[in-house]
């Protein structure tokens, strides 16, 4: 991608926004409030971090739809860790060792022993729905929860901003220095683009395609994290919602910016969390989410898909041309 | 010429973009006939078959079969008009059985997706077809079962199910059959021929040719070169291999190197692979380019492989600077200082989405980068310098690798290797798909590789590997007819891959 | 990355000692017919550890549940062999499922609600069907995504709990019915899977499903409208899904707008495993039956020993996770037979 194409891509991003906050800001005025935008970045975090994590395995083109149960894994054991009065540190560290652990199993098995990716991540993540039963018995978790400071996570501050956001901005931040910046990243994408030639240029692809699946696993596990902080409670299913914004934000991203990336990826979480926080304000009920994401979900990929948009550019061929 | 040809091809002409794949283009079959159509990559003979199955349609020129003229745009167009074609990779269904696959999509006259299969229909129009034309196979059994020849006859009578069949095109049918496989192949090809059936057979194996054909045509740079009949062109001793050759492709290549006291970089000794290349022993030295000839399916793909770790040899050692090495992958050649360039640039070589910078340092991270992060200015300069050096056109670093020509891709892989600094470089096939100006620069930069590394060239194009390499050797079937040596003419090299002669 | 076994040429004496496919040796016997003799040993070892196992009234409810969530895998069953991938399925359920129930208790009377889910069926086979076999869409994304619409739409239904309902309509009289000792429903179940293997095994729609996902390319070249079978095989699969969802909200008496989490792991596993019987790792329509028969006995024989949900749910897991590598594996021991 040259510069010239993604300075436009930011542009037409910009547009969008400025489009639906105008909308919702029409409507009701309170959308561009203070107070608003502060939910909506906190809003963003929880599914950003865990699109994040996604974002790696997008990129060397699997799928992990493991992610969801494994969070709730992660909030399980780290909720059972802190009734059981250890501290909150080491908590938090047994919640994203199961992240990791369950990553590393799905990326050894799809990579080493070549499962079928769609399948196997749906087993793993029945197993961590299954293994999150066993702490409580199903029964949420929150003893222990305001003493140990966890809540402190959802309500502190960090450089003025909440810090949520600033965990969100801080991963996002290692993610593009991993993607974007370091040589793994390159190897990421290689992996991703043309696995054989990858592995002629002597690019380690098995071990991409683990990490990938390892950072996915962490990701969620960290989402999960910030989601019980703000819910005080945790819960057997505290990670099926993180499902469908997770693969909406990366594929959102990816068609706004011509292939996945972090940057893309947090583009798509906004525009999700505003469409999202925007029909809260006006008063649209919680189960409506799911239904707002995936629409915008299918019509992006269908109207970014190169045939369809190759189809309707041909119906305008006078604009093409000027473009050319 | 009296009665017109059974099929006539006259003044065929098809362009893609600058190249001219085919110039002023006669071919004349007759039924009841076997035709060789021989070339060396891209001289065109793939392009007619195209042009004739329906997959490309022609600039200029007619077409006439029986004495009726076609136009051919399309696939279907050629099925209607009776020429049945058998792609060189033909496409079965594994599980189901011989019969099954001839009959796929007309399993019932009522061809749809809820149509009755009764088994035994099927049969029996296997048999009917195999009443036709008597051949021993047994097309009960899955394909997956079935020796490679028996589904190539599979393919074939796929090709033939319909009645109207008359033009059947065979490309390189034997390549990956046994040699009494290949027997049972021509004996087919002999039954279908008394059935009148006028059959072009594409093929790079010269005494094929002899054993099969009743007249062959050779292709040269787009152009009809010669049409003989195989009786008349041995008793008047004319050579196949002159008139494949390219006389003025000599230009081309740089000047031979005179040194011959360099240093042995890299070993192979008695290398095999079952099945695939046995005993190949040769040593690539620092200041000369070793070539190695070998037509597809002679095993030098599968030896290029085996030198850079992506396959395991069976038996044999490689050393490397004076000590033997074994690799388990492609990253551990490169690590000891191996580089290849792949033959297949697209799927082995090449990001095609990424840009040119993304491309050359991909191949060595290490360099590109500091302490794990990429060194973004240093990058673009090395890109920038190396995509001058192997002379990139156009010079645009951010271009994704897409929107260049064959020749400049490939440029790219070089350019790749030249990042890789390394000690040994394997070209294969380096100039498929590459324009003339093009493959002159590549086969400079082979010449200028060889003053610090050793080099060697494994292609199908004995030109390339006679015109570019100091010493040279032919694999034939596997082995290694005699030794690598500066002595051999191009017509020994050529027959030595061809035909299995030794000088 | 290229297939380097494949390009080996085999020697013409090995080449012809190839297995006929004539004969089943015992180990090919074993992988073929054993997964029956495990869901028969399922349900023996279960009768000696709780009787009440085989009672009458457990054996009536494991058969509803078997035929309802039989009928739902039917079409993903198809799908999964053609090589793709439906996750929606339970979705659809569900959104059929509740229609049926908001339509119920908002005073329609039964034979409009079950036509309203049904048509939420078609409308999701529709759309599925159009987006991945009519544009060639990512099948993964976009039933992740038609599913999660379902699922919502289903939820803001009920505004986000399930609505009981006080009469179940013909509907529910029909689920009474009874044809001897059996179940109505059992027996129009299998009927239906009678005429699913029929036209499986002895129409071309079975031959190019199977043909489809070994070789997609060979099946286009024969002539097949490979689109428009994936378009109805889709369509399909909303429907069945729908049909079930009704059932459910008879059964249930009630609509639950939560009810397709349970059927997503089992669909799957039913459809992965039960593919090991008869056809080695492809799935099929009498293997799914089967397959659904033993993880109903499986998960209703736990409960009676007193097994948590937990347990349960690791023992869908792991099933899915020895479904899959039990075909993977079976696959390329056929590919292995190919290049040996």
């Amino acid at each position: 991608m040259t510069t010239n194409t993604l300075f436009i891509r930011i542009l037409a991003f910009g547009a969008i926004v400025a489009i639906i906050a105008g909308l919702f800001w029409s409507q009701n005025p309170a959308f561009l409030s203070t107070g608003n935008i502060r939910a909506l970045m906190r809003h963003m975090s929880v599914n950003g971090v865990a699109a994040l994590g996604l974002t790696f395995v997008i990129v060397v083109r699997h799928f992990d739809l493991s992610f969801p149960g494994v969070a709730s894994f992660g909030a399980m054991t780290m909720g059972w860790l802190i009734a059981g009065g250890q501290p909150l540190w080491m908590a938090i560290s047994g919640g994203l060792a199961v992240g990791l652990l369950f990553g590393i199993f799905n990326g050894i098995a799809v990579a080493r022993f070549k499962l079928p990716d769609i399948v196997t991540t749906i087993a793993t993540g029945g197993l961590a729905i299954g293994f999150s039963y066993f702490y409580s018995n199903g029964t949420s978790i929150s003893r222990n929860f305001f003493m140990s400071g966890l809540l402190d996570i959802n309500d502190g501050r960090f450089l003025g901003l909440d810090r949520p956001f600033a965990i969100l901005l801080g991963a996002a931040l290692i993610g593009i220095l991993i993607l974007n910046a370091s040589r793994f990243g390159r190897a990421f994408y290689a992996t991703g683009e043309n696995e054989t030639a990858a592995w002629y240029s002597g690019v380690p692809v098995n071990a991409m395609v683990v990490a990938a699946f390892a950072l996915c696993g962490l990701c969620a596990c960290l989402s999960v994290v910030l989601l019980v902080a703000s819910s005080g409670a945790a819960n057997v299913s505290a990670g099926t919602q993180l499902l469908m914004p997770a693969f909406a934000a990366v594929y959102l991203g990816a068609a706004l910016f011509g292939r996945p990336s972090v940057l893309a990826t947090l583009a798509g979480t906004m525009l999700m969390s505003l469409m999202l926080n925007g029909f809260t304000l006006l008063a649209i009920p919680y189960y409506y989410s799911d239904a707002i994401v995936s629409t915008v979900l299918i019509l992006a990929i269908t109207c970014f898909d190169p045939r369809i948009s190759g189809a309707l550019r041909r119906l305008i061929p006078a604009r093409k041309e000027k473009l050319a | 010429m009296g009665a017109e040809s059974f099929l006539a091809m006259r003044g065929i002409d098809k362009r893609f973009g600058d190249v001219r794949a085919l110039n002023d283009v006669d071919f004349e079959l007759e039924a009841g006939e076997i035709h060789a159509l021989l070339g060396v990559n891209g001289a065109g003979k793939s392009t007619l078959i195209k042009i004739l199955s329906g997959v490309y349609s022609k600039d200029a020129g007619s077409i006439r079969i029986d004495g009726e003229e076609f136009a051919l745009g399309s696939p279907r167009a050629a099925i209607e008009a009776g020429i049945a074609v058998v792609q060189q990779h033909p496409e079965l269904v594994g599980d189901l059985t011989g019969a099954e696959n001839i009959f796929l999509g007309q399993e019932h006259r009522r061809s749809g997706l809820f149509s009755p299969v009764n088994g035994q229909d099927i049969r029996r129009r296997a048999a009917a077809l195999l009443e036709r034309f008597p051949i021993d196979v047994d097309l009960d059994r899955a394909v997956d079962d079935m020796p490679a020849v028996d589904r190539e006859i599979v393919a074939i009578l796929h090709a033939l199910r319909l009645e109207n069949a008359r033009i059947l095109i065979l490309d390189e049918p034997t390549s990956t059959l046994t040699e009494r496989e290949k027997e049972s192949l021509f004996e087919m090809m002999q039954t279908l021929k008394a059935q009148g059936l006028a059959i072009i057979y594409i093929t790079h194996h010269l005494d094929e040719v002899f054993e099969i054909a009743d007249r062959f045509t050779v292709f040269r740079g787009g152009r009809r070169v010669a049409t003989h009949g195989v009786a008349e062109a041995q008793r008047e001793g004319i050579s196949i291999p002159n008139l494949m050759l390219d006389s003025v492709a000599g230009d081309i290549f740089p000047p031979r190197s005179d040194r011959v006291d360099g240093e042995v970089v890299f070993e192979a000794r008695d290398l095999s692979r079952q099945g695939e290349f046995e005993d190949v022993s040769f040593s690539a030295r620092k200041g000369e380019i070793l070539g190695i000839f070998g037509l597809v399916g002679s095993g030098v793909d599968e030896l290029s492989k085996a030198l850079f770790g992506v396959l395991r040899p069976d038996s044999g050692e490689l050393h490397l600077n004076g000590r033997r090495v074994r690799f388990r992958s492609p990253a551990q050649a490169l690590k000891a200082g191996i580089f290849l360039v792949p033959g297949d640039r697209r799927t082995e070589g090449l990001s095609m989405d990424e840009n040119v910078i993304f491309n050359t340092t991909v191949a060595n991270l290490g360099r590109a980068s500091l302490g794990g992060f990429m060194r973004f200015g240093r990058n673009r300069r090395d890109s920038g310098a190396l995509a001058e050096r192997v002379d990139l056109q156009p010079r645009k670093l951010d271009r994704p690798l897409r929107g260049y020509s064959g020749g400049n891709q490939q440029k790219v892989v070089i350019a790749k290797g030249l990042y890789r600094e390394a000690d040994v470089y394997i070209f294969v096939e380096p100039t498929v798909g590459v324009d003339i100006g093009a493959r002159a620069k590549i086969y400079t930069l082979m010449r200028e590789l060889s003053d610090r590394a050793a080099v060697i060239v494994i292609s199908s194009d004995c030109d390339e590997v006679f015109g570019v390499a100091d010493r040279t050797v032919a694999l034939y079937k596997g082995a290694p007819i005699g030794a690598p040596s500066r002595e051999i003419t191009r017509d020994h090299l050529l027959h030595a891959g061809i035909m299995g002669e030794a000088v | 990355m290229t297939d380097v076994t494949q390009q080996s040429v085999p020697t013409a004496s090995a080449a012809r000692r190839a297995p006929a496919r004539q004969g089943l040796q015992p180990g090919q016997a074993l992988m073929r017919y054993g997964f029956f003799g495990l869901v028969i040993a399922v349900f023996v070892v279960f009768a000696v550890l709780r009787p009440t196992f085989i009672a009458p009234g457990n054996i009536h409810g494991m058969l509803m549940s078997a035929s309802i969530a039989a009928l739902m895998f039917l079409g993903l069953t198809w799908i999964v062999a053609a090589g793709e991938i439906d996750v929606s399925f339970m979705s659809v359920a569900a959104l059929s499922n509740m229609t049926v129930a908001g339509l119920v208790s908002g005073g329609a009377d039964w034979p409009l609600a079950t036509l309203g889910g049904l048509g939420i069926g078609v409308l999701f086979g529709l759309l599925n069907a159009t987006l991945v076999a009519g544009l060639r869409l990512p099948a993964l994304v976009i039933t992740i995504a038609s599913g999660a619409l379902a699922a919502s739409i289903a939820a803001a239904i009920g505004l986000g709990t399930s609505i009981s309902l006080s009469t179940t309509g013909y509907v529910g009289a029909l689920l009474d019915m009874r044809v001897g000792v059996l179940p109505l429903l059992a027996v129009i179940v299998a009927a239906i899977y009678v005429v699913a293997w029929f036209m499986q095994e002895k129409l071309t729609f079975g031959r190019y499903v199977y043909a489809l996902e070994q070789n997609r390319a060979a099946v286009e070249e024969a002539g097949v409208p490979v689109n428009r079978l994936m378009f109805m095989l889709y369509v399909l699969s909303g429907v069945v899904s729908a049909v079930a969802g009704i059932l459910l909200a008879a059964n249930l008496s009630s609509g639950q707008p939560y009810l397709g989490t349970s059927y997503f792991l089992d669909g799957l596993t039913a459809v992965l495993l039960g593919g090991m019987a008869l056809k080695f790792g492809k799935p099929n329509v009498i293997g799914t039956l089967a397959a659904v028969i033993f993880l109903t006995g499986l998960l209703n024989g736990a409960a009676l020993l007193g097994w948590t949900d937990s347990q349960r749910q690791i023992v869908r897991g792991s099933l899915l996770l020895v479904g899959v590598g039990l075909v993977v594996y079976a696959r390329t021991r056929t590919h292995k037979r190919k290049t040996a």
